[in-house]
């Protein structure tokens, strides 16, 4: 039984297939990984399932609910949790407004009774508060609560990324590149917090991922893109030694064209 | 205080002052308590006029700031908003017959509702052609709206008489003050509460706010109808004070005037945007009071002296470019270290709060 | 990537719609409008030239512009009191290319790392120094303009009399933008302003300095701004002080945003298009006093933010522009 299904998504920008007929399955509690060269199309993949493009064709399909059409907020409402590539956080507020925002569902006050101030309303930011500090304390962020985002290096933006994502109380957390910018050492221990957050947290994981040890090691299944379409996919240690993926990673570099207009992309997508 | 405070890692132990130190505290807190209620006892209603335009204008700059500061997006068409309340709140007590309290509700509901309407139909316009959207609304207001002489009296304009129990100028301006006292405290909230949070995110960053589970639209139209609300208040709020509105006044310089006191009394810091609007409201009379000021403008070689009226307009924008380039933070900002230390942390005469995020605004 | 439509094609489009437009108007008898229209909307053109050439060389919205105009007309006022009328043009133009060239030294270049949105309050900042400025030297009173042609001879065109001033107006307008558009397609100096947007360093090799071309983009936009006002307000007879922001800038910047904001040729089209819309529009009985739809007070300026309304909602990138 899949939590999350993509069938068959395709979508153009321009001239260009940037996803043809891709599609996924993530079960309970499973850990996928999507690896592919650059400009293979997995950011936009991720793009399609939290909402922000909208598929040429296909269908997306929620714990049996399709959520193809849904905006992007009312996903992470259903619990789609996602990080970004260069890091999605309000870089002008401390970590831990930043913990707090991202608690922006959990709240149990009414907008009025916030602004007016009610004893409710202070109970429930109490309760954020406090949850911040676990988060905050479980990710090794406890000293850095109130220091702003902007200017902490970059390998702790990522853990801090991930404490905020929690934050939103997902059931699937969708990764971009969580390892990008850190050591083998700390990719490492990338792994073993993943683990844990899984079995704690209770999650379905994806994560598009380059660093293959990382891959190998925590994932249950993996996915294969390439030009946009699905090369292969299987159990970790198979789609490694496959040879299109071999061929894929070795051979030439991706279209310059392709990769530009990738960056574009990802500059110009708004909130709808 | 600036919503999102914080201490600088080095000071993050929370500091306890000594009783010396709370008790210094509390002679500068009585001060301005003194300045700001007992003060104005003792001064003609002709200045007392003036200082609840000052008040007035406080709000006026809070309203502005739920956009400038916290959306991001700008208004230059805001002396629309506050006139829509002038003239919504001097029609319903003087053509309605109702109560001052029914003209004030009013016109905060029509303030909201208006922002509510141009805020919906821009709403897929963001960043500098918002700002020209605005821009044209506030025009429309000052030539099309408020000529409709049904509602406003055309160029005769409209009779806005104090409230009753408020007839003298010191009891309105204590009104007044109780106003933006409330003002303050909605804002303070609001920005203590998810609803303020998710404005300054989806300021920053729509996409990153929008996988939190803000509705960026939603919670964009929510800031456009509190400012609203405030600017249609603060309107009814001046119509009264001068017990007179026409048309003339609410016009481009002055919607320029407003961006200007925001921009210089600093985005998102209260105690700020309070100066800001005090300190252009006063202009005109800090001009005569200041002694010395006369010779230094007799020696331009102008026509004619400048008039107290003109004065903000030269010198506010001067004060606006030269605060854009050497203190982008504006008043409230340079006031930080005094404001946190009243508000009972150490004296830091570098914190300087948050530093600004360059903000991705409109690309083209 | 690939536009919806070329910028030619666009152009074309614009062109088509206001000829067709101009032709209708012919057919159906309302020349008159049409001549106002014209004359107008080539003066919204020469504004709007300007700001799209500031918004495409330095990405500000100049909200200054139309005060480029409003001081070049005070010094017309200024020295054609004491003597020649010719003489006086020339030094109004060249008070709007210094007030562009201290604009851009003081104010834009110290902002330049700044959020555009911040540059676009600092130029309304500017805009309204100046007007306080000529409030303060002058006063509210408005003040007349010689026109070029006195005698107010006229010519007839299709049954319209046509005063010497607007005809004077139309074909120079006209002239002007044949003129800079040869500068820009044909001149070293001209396709370097154009391409400094897009390439700053190539801009170097051509061996101009990207911040001198900036200096002399802001003078070239003002002396626009300027000659705008000059030939159009004299029409009007009168002028008083921000004349040029309240009357001029909204209509020019949505015509510079019909133009789609980075297009000089669509901008100068759509200030024509812009002008003979509100010309008819206000002309029509409809939206006139006792019409079913009668506007109150200035009835341009309702239209101007109808027609801004609907380009920037159902177009964002305007209706000549092409898509990002």
């Amino acid at each position: 039984m899949s939590v999350l299904e993509a069938h068959d998504l395709s979508i153009r920008f321009g001239g260009v297939q940037a996803n043809l007929d891709v599609s996924i399955a993530v079960g309970e509690l499973e850990i996928v990984g999507v690896i592919g060269p650059n400009g293979a199309g997995k950011t936009t993949l991720f793009n399609m399932i939290t909402g922000f493009y909208t598929p040429d064709s296909g269908r997306i399909v929620y714990r049996d609910t399709e959520i193809t059409g849904m905006a992007v907020h009312e996903r992470a409402a259903l619990g789609l949790a996602r990080t970004f590539q260069n890091v999605g956080l309000v870089k002008g507020a401390t970590v831990r407004d930043n913990l707090v925002t991202a608690q922006y569902l959990q709240a149990d006050y009414g907008t009025l009774s916030g602004m007016l101030g009610s004893r409710h309303s202070r109970a429930g930011e109490r309760q954020l508060r406090a949850r911040a500090d676990t988060l905050a304390d479980m990710l090794g962020l406890g000293d850095l609560l109130d220091t702003q985002v902007a200017g902490l290096p970059y390998g702790t933006l990522k853990r801090v990324e991930i404490a905020t994502v929690l934050a939103t109380d997902p059931e699937v957390l969708l990764l971009d590149e969580p390892s990008s910018g850190m050591g083998p050492e700390e990719a490492h221990q990338l792994g073993d917090t993943l683990l844990t957050l899984r079995d704690e947290f209770e999650l379905s994981i994806v994560m598009i991922e380059h660093h293959v040890p990382l891959v190998v090691r925590v994932c249950d299944y993996v996915y294969c893109l390439d030009f946009g379409q699905m090369l292969t996919h299987g159990l970790p240690h198979d789609v490694r030694s496959h040879p299109q993926v071999v061929a894929a990673y070795l051979g030439e570099d991706p279209e310059p064209e392709v990769l530009a207009l990738e960056a574009q992309l990802e500059s110009l997508v708004e909130t709808d | 205080m600036v919503p999102a405070t914080v201490e600088p890692a080095a000071t993050a132990g929370r500091h306890r002052p000594s009783a010396a130190g709370w008790g210094l505290r509390g002679v500068v807190w009585a001060a301005l308590a003194y300045l700001v209620l007992v003060f104005p006892l003792g001064r003609p209603a002709t200045t007392v006029i003036l200082y609840t335009t000052a008040v007035c204008y406080g709000i006026v700059a809070l309203s502005l700031n739920v956009l400038l500061g916290y959306v991001g997006q700008i208004s230059l068409g805001h002396q629309a908003f506050v006139g829509v309340g002038a003239f919504t709140s001097a029609y319903v007590v003087t053509e309605q017959g109702q109560s001052f309290w029914v003209g004030v509700l009013a016109a905060a509901a029509i303030g909201g509702g208006q922002a509510l309407v141009l805020g919906g139909v821009s709403l897929r316009v963001r960043g500098l052609y918002f700002a020209l959207i605005t821009l044209s609304y506030g025009l429309v207001a000052q030539d099309n709206i408020f000529q409709i002489e049904r509602l406003t009296g055309g160029g005769a304009g409209q009779p806005a008489p104090k409230p009753q129990g408020f007839e003298t100028e010191w009891r309105y301006y204590y009104l007044c003050v109780g106003f933006l006292a409330v003002v303050l405290y909605l804002d303070w909230r609001m920005m203590r509460s998810k609803s303020g949070r998710a404005l300054l995110a989806l300021r920053e960053n729509p996409r990153v706010a929008a996988t939190f589970g803000i509705n960026v639209r939603l919670a964009t139209l929510f800031a456009f109808v509190v400012s609203g609300v405030f600017a249609g208040l603060g309107g009814a709020l001046i119509a009264h004070n001068d017990t007179f509105v026409s048309p003339d006044p609410w016009n481009f310089n002055l919607a320029l005037v407003f961006v200007i006191m925001t921009v210089v009394g600093g985005l998102r810091s209260r105690p700020g945007l309070v100066i800001g609007g005090a300190f252009f409201a006063l202009l005109p009379y800090l001009i005569e009071q200041i002694p010395g000021f006369d010779s230094l403008l007799e020696a331009i070689p102008a026509p004619r002296d400048l008039s107290p009226l003109i004065a903000p307009l030269v010198i506010g924008p001067l004060l606006l470019i030269v605060n854009l380039i050497r203190f982008p933070g504006g008043i409230g900002q340079q006031l930080r270290p005094i404001t946190r230390w009243l508000a009972g942390h150490r004296f830091d005469l570098h914190d300087r709060g948050l530093k600004e995020v360059q903000i991705t605004d409109v690309r083209a | 990537m690939g536009g919806l439509f070329s910028e030619r094609r666009s152009l074309l489009i614009g062109i088509g719609a206001t000829v067709a437009l101009v032709v209708f108007l012919i057919v159906v008898g309302e020349e008159k409008s049409l001549v106002i229209g014209l004359t107008q909307g080539s003066a919204y053109g020469m504004v709007a030239l300007g700001l799209a050439l500031i918004y495409k060389s330095s990405g500000v919205f100049n909200f200054a512009q139309g005060e480029f105009g409003t001081v070049a007309l005070y010094v017309l006022y200024l020295l054609d009191i004491k003597g020649n009328y010719w003489l006086a043009i020339i030094g109004a133009l060249a008070a709007a290319g210094l007030m562009g060239f201290a604009t851009e030294r003081l104010v834009v270049r110290p902002l330049f790392e700044a959020p555009r949105v911040i540059l676009l309050v600092a130029t309304a900042g500017v805009a309204l120094l100046a007007i306080g400025v000529e409030l303060w030297f002058a006063d509210a009173q408005a003040k007349p303009v010689a026109k070029a042609f006195s005698r107010n001879d006229r010519i007839t065109v299709f049954d319209v009399q046509i005063t010497d001033q607007r005809l004077w107006l139309i074909v120079t307008l006209a002239a002007l933008a044949v003129l800079l558009g040869l500068f820009f397609t044909r001149t070293n100096l001209g396709l370097a302003i154009i391409g400094a947007s897009q390439e700053p360093t190539a801009t170097e090799l051509v061996g101009i300095s990207v911040r001198r071309l900036s200096s002399f983009t802001w003078v070239l936009a003002a002396v626009l701004g300027g000659l705008a006002a000059v030939i159009a307000i004299p029409d009007l007879g009168s002028f008083g002080p921000g004349a040029m922001t309240s009357n001029y800038l909204i209509p020019a910047f949505t015509a510079a945003v019909l133009g789609g904001m980075t297009s000089l040729p669509g901008a100068f089209v759509g200030g024509v298009l812009i002008g003979i819309i509100q010309s008819v529009a206000t002309s029509a009985p409809l939206f006139q006093d006792g019409g079913e739809l009668a506007i109150p007070g200035v009835p341009s300026t309702l239209i101007v933010f109808v027609v801004l309304l609907v380009v920037l909602v159902a177009r964002p990138q305007g209706l000549l522009g092409k898509r990002a």
